[in-house]
């Protein structure tokens, strides 16, 4: 009984099963769903506003690193309006800038972390503020 | 007996005291910059909200404000139209008052109250705590940014944006401090200033190190 198990458990006779061959190209293509593509973050007015409200303070109206707090740090906060940099960031480097501070990921402490105050979806749309202040993209 | 009728009349002084200064903060019109009232909708006020005065500040350092103001907030306030601009200098100074009303209106401000706190201490830090919280000051929770605050060696340091830390010790109560630190929404509905969730350790200390600047210890 044991062995009948054993031998049922760990598959097929080799003799009895069919051969299984490997799906064609096409054939996968027909069965699986094209990779998801991100759905980015759209720029509101909501947007503006929250990047204005907290922001501005250091990186300045305009996102030129010349907000009211600028010339009193030890490291200048970013101008978002230079592509040079930004470029070489990507949009998930950006987000963790700015949710879990500038030391987290290697940068500026004085950049403290927002996420406790603004939500995801905020946050992922001041990324897309900013690119549109760089406009640039991630290389 | 005796003492019943102590209890009695010092109520009763005390009482008289609090009348004769009521309605001095109206008077003066401070509710055309600041919210004085709980019940109060908040809206864009030019200046700080004072609803909760009593809980915030320390009552000496709130006569000699009303007499002598000083800037606290090198910025301006964060409502003012000019705030971003750095043109805090449109802002109208706040009026001084005679000693007496100072007094009077600083009274009345302190009975100004809105929630229970926890007590916390104001014991001092070592120094080595105070290294490590100035640290996280400094680079954990980014504070300096927008607060002036002393450094190590007494100098003035920080951004603007936020009110100035340097003289928090005799501005500010300890109560308060970890309260708004903890629960900010509590007190204003939407500050520019991040959320931080410290544990308790953390908050305590943090309150006790800012609870440690004082302007005396400007070098």
């Amino acid at each position: 009984m044991i062995l009948t198990l054993w031998v049922t458990g760990c598959g097929q006779n080799e003799q009895t099963a069919p051969a299984i061959k490997p799906p064609t190209q096409q054939e996968v293509g027909k069965t699986i769903s094209q990779t998801p593509q991100p759905v980015l973050a759209q720029v509101t007015e909501k947007t503006r506003q929250t990047y204005q409200w907290y922001c501005a303070q250091c990186h300045g109206m305009k996102g030129k690193g010349d907000g009211i707090n600028a010339k009193f740090l030890t490291v200048p906060p970013r101008n978002h309006t230079k592509a040079e940099y930004l470029e070489t960031r990507t949009d998930e480097q950006l987000f963790e800038a700015i949710k879990f501070g500038g030391l987290s990921v290697g940068r500026a402490p004085c950049m403290p972390a927002w996420g406790h105050t603004l939500d995801e979806d905020t946050i992922h749309s001041l990324v897309q503020y900013i690119r549109e202040l760089c406009q640039c993209q991630a290389l | 007996m005796k003492t019943l009728t102590i209890i009695i009349f010092s109520g009763f002084f005390s009482l008289s005291s609090t009348l004769a200064s009521a309605g001095l903060l109206e008077d003066k019109n401070c509710g055309s910059c600041h919210r004085l009232n709980a019940e109060e909708t908040e809206k864009s006020f030019t200046g700080p909200n004072l609803h909760y005065a009593g809980n915030k500040f320390q009552p000496k350092w709130l006569s000699e404000f009303l007499k002598n103001p000083e800037i606290i907030r090198p910025g301006g306030f964060i409502n003012n139209p000019g705030f971003l601009k750095g043109d805090s200098e449109s802002q109208p100074p706040h009026p001084s008052f005679p000693e007496e009303e100072a007094n009077a209106m600083a009274a009345e401000l302190m009975g100004l109250k809105i929630t229970k706190q926890t007590s916390v201490t104001t014991e001092p830090l070592s120094k080595g705590q105070r290294a490590k919280i100035k640290y996280q000051f400094e680079r954990t929770f980014s504070c300096i940014s927008c607060h002036q605050s002393l450094n190590l060696a007494g100098k003035v340091r920080g951004g603007i944006s936020g009110p100035s830390l340097v003289n928090a010790g005799n501005r500010l109560q300890a109560d308060w401090v970890a309260d708004w630190l903890s629960t900010p929404e509590t007190y204003t509905r939407k500050g520019r200033m991040p959320h931080y969730k410290m544990d308790p350790v953390t908050l305590i200390q943090f309150t006790r190190f800012l609870m440690m600047l004082k302007k005396e210890n400007i070098k």
